[in-house]
């Protein structure tokens, strides 16, 4: 198993608000992580930082074996060709098609015909379960679990070995929310993806996840299966799952 | 095997057709994979895909190659899959699949001159419609409030004015002096000419404060609320802070739109006098320079050649600029989409709408204005 992101006691500060405070762990290729924890403890902060969007205040985050702080642009930017990034409420281009946001990456980073793009982007939509009438309209115009499916496609144009997702199925209705970890799992599995998502959705924890992280106070809390996670003594890990009946007794109905 | 690189190796094997992929099919290679594939041919519409030679599939190559098959009429139940790591298999599966919508295509129509023209002729009354019946709400509400005085926000009109009124004097007095030393200076070269230095101050006197102190105090004004009133209206649209106010059981036009009014139709006439006096005084200052026109002269002479009307129809004009700013500006705040697009071309629109509107609104007073002969 080769180690695909490695995060290494990363800490952050805003002013003097620690948000981490030595944050270390990896991801193989092929599992599918949840980074759990409450609002406040950094979870977003820290995967702008693992994206290289944010520089954390110490420490390391490695993609692919290659430190994301300390890669040139040049490299910086063949990285950014290995992940996708779904950002929370999709983050489309508005002033663009759904047809042409998915077609920036093709454009902008593949040497793909100009002819194939069309059909290519069209099998992208088909491939996150939207239909062709979706393409000409402008994201203003979908709902919520349309723009993040949208956005998914986007993200999943490059063909990345590694998907980030921020909080996938937030807004969405219980089914849609279901339907999303339905497609999410079934692209993992047929594409071999490696997910690393940031959540607070218990049922896609318990249905997709391979493995948690919980954050708390700026540490790591727990790490591994959710089985594991669940035994967990620490306060906010009991309550977090206490949260939902059926699992408080650490079985599923 | 040395030469350019081979992603497929068609064989007859048997009367099959054997396709052996080869290679690391990503999407990086897509454009030699599609060229070599587009070049297939089959005999029959049967084929078999061998994936022994295979070393990494993604997508977009499966698409392309699927994608092709179908072309040549091989689907699902004529194309066979062997040897192939499962990975790569069920990777073809999930393509083929998704890939039963045919292909995008989204032409961009574009429109004739003429088209062209009468959209925009179309657009014009449109806009002139919702201005219309945007300012008779207003009207309504604003006759609402009358009723019931309670409902008017101070608070809010006070800091609306405030940010309108009293920001804006350094950048309006500074146009207008920088105008009024222009014109003076302009006007002083002719004048001089002749003889008759001293009637630049009347010039310059009437210019101002009939004419361009409120024209350029509108423009600015324009530009600097108007625009700001569609943008902070327009992103709690977008935000849907206006549906709140209205679930809330409140009148978005009364919370966001009567302050900014208001705020406008006192700020500019006061921005006006203080342009009126900066233009004058940019006049003052050229005349004692250019002209040898003591200051003091210069005021004696304003006083006896300045009708008063001049000033207060200069000043009266104000209010009128200030109610179709505020009520353009707000009612594209409103009728912005949910996007952040549409947030900057409202914006714009309105800077633009406004400005044009001052303009032919000045035409109207100047015409009228004459024939009553004030």
């Amino acid at each position: 198993m080769d180690t695909v992101l490695e995060v290494d006691r990363v800490v952050t500060r805003f002013g003097s608000d620690v948000i981490h405070d030595g944050v270390s762990f990896a991801i193989q290729r092929g599992e599918v992580v949840a980074l759990i924890g409450g609002s406040g403890t950094g979870k977003s902060v820290l995967l702008k930082e693992i994206i290289g969007l944010l520089r954390p205040t110490r420490g390391a985050v490695s993609l692919f074996g290659s430190d994301v702080w300390s890669a040139s642009d040049a490299h910086l930017n063949e990285l950014r060709g290995r992940f996708g990034m779904l950002f929370q409420d999709g983050a489309l281009f508005s002033s663009l098609s759904v047809a042409e946001n998915i077609a920036v990456p093709f454009r902008e980073h593949s040497r793909v015909a100009e002819e194939l793009i069309n059909p290519l982007v069209g099998f992208k939509l088909s491939l996150v379960g939207l239909s062709e009438d979706t393409c000409r309209k402008t994201p203003a115009q979908l709902s919520g679990g349309m723009r993040k499916r949208v956005a998914l496609a986007r993200a999943l144009a490059l063909e990345p070995e590694i998907l980030f997702l921020d909080e996938p199925t937030s807004g969405l209705d219980p089914i849609s929310a279901r339907a999303f970890d339905a497609l999410v799992h079934t692209l993992s599995v047929s594409l071999g993806l490696t997910v690393f998502m940031v959540t607070h959705d218990l049922d896609t924890l318990l249905s997709i996840v391979d493995r948690a992280i919980a954050l708390s106070h700026g540490a790591v809390i727990a790490d591994g299966t959710i089985e594991a996670v669940r035994q967990s003594d620490h306060p906010w890990i009991k309550e977090y799952f206490s949260t939902r009946p059926s699992t408080r007794n650490g079985k599923e109905q | 095997m040395a030469e350019a690189p081979c992603w497929i190796a068609p064989e007859l094997e048997s009367g099959a057709n054997i396709l052996y992929l080869q290679g690391r099919w990503r999407l990086a290679h897509v454009p030699g994979i599609a060229a070599e594939v587009a070049a297939l041919r089959l005999a029959g519409d049967h084929c078999v895909l061998d994936g022994s030679r295979l070393e990494e599939i993604d997508t977009a190559a499966g698409f392309v190659l699927l994608h092709r098959l179908a072309e040549l009429g091989c689907i699902a139940r004529t194309v066979e899959v062997r040897q192939m790591a499962e990975a790569h298999a069920r990777l073809l599966t999930l393509v083929r699949e998704r890939m039963a919508a045919p292909s995008v295509a989204s032409p961009t129509r574009h429109r004739g001159a003429i088209e062209r023209v009468g959209h925009a002729a179309v657009l014009v009354g449109r806009i002139l419609r919702a201005q219309v019946a945007f300012l008779g709400r207003v009207g309504v509400e604003l006759t609402e409030m009358l009723r019931r005085p309670g409902l008017f926000r101070l608070k809010e009109t006070v800091s609306q004015f405030e940010t309108v009124t009293l920001d804006a004097i350094g950048i309006a007095a500074l146009v207008t002096f920088l105008i009024g030393i222009v014109f003076a200076y302009l006007l002083g070269v002719q004048a001089q000419r002749f003889g008759a230095a001293i009637f630049v101050v009347d010039g310059v006197g009437l210019a101002i404060c009939r004419e361009l102190s409120p024209i350029l105090v509108a423009v600015i004004v324009a530009g600097r609320s108007g625009a700001a009133f569609t943008a902070q209206i327009g992103s709690m649209k977008v935000q849907e802070e206006t549906d709140a106010i209205r679930t809330l059981g409140l009148s978005p036009t009364q919370v966001l739109v009567i302050p900014r009014l208001v705020a406008l139709i006192f700020g500019v006439p006061l921005l006006v006098f203080v342009g009126d006096v900066a233009g004058i005084a940019g006049g003052i200052l050229v005349s004692a320079w250019q002209l040898d026109i003591a200051p003091a002269t210069f005021v004696t002479r304003l006083h006896t050649v300045l009708a008063p009307s001049s000033v207060v129809v200069g000043l009266g004009k104000a209010p009128v600029f200030g109610v179709f700013i505020a009520t353009i500006a707000c009612r594209m705040g409103m009728s912005v989409a949910r996007d952040a697009r549409s947030v900057g071309e409202h914006t714009t629109s309105t800077v633009v709408q406004s400005i044009v509107w001052v303009i032919v609104l000045d035409a109207a007073f100047a015409v009228a204005l004459q024939r009553l002969g004030i």
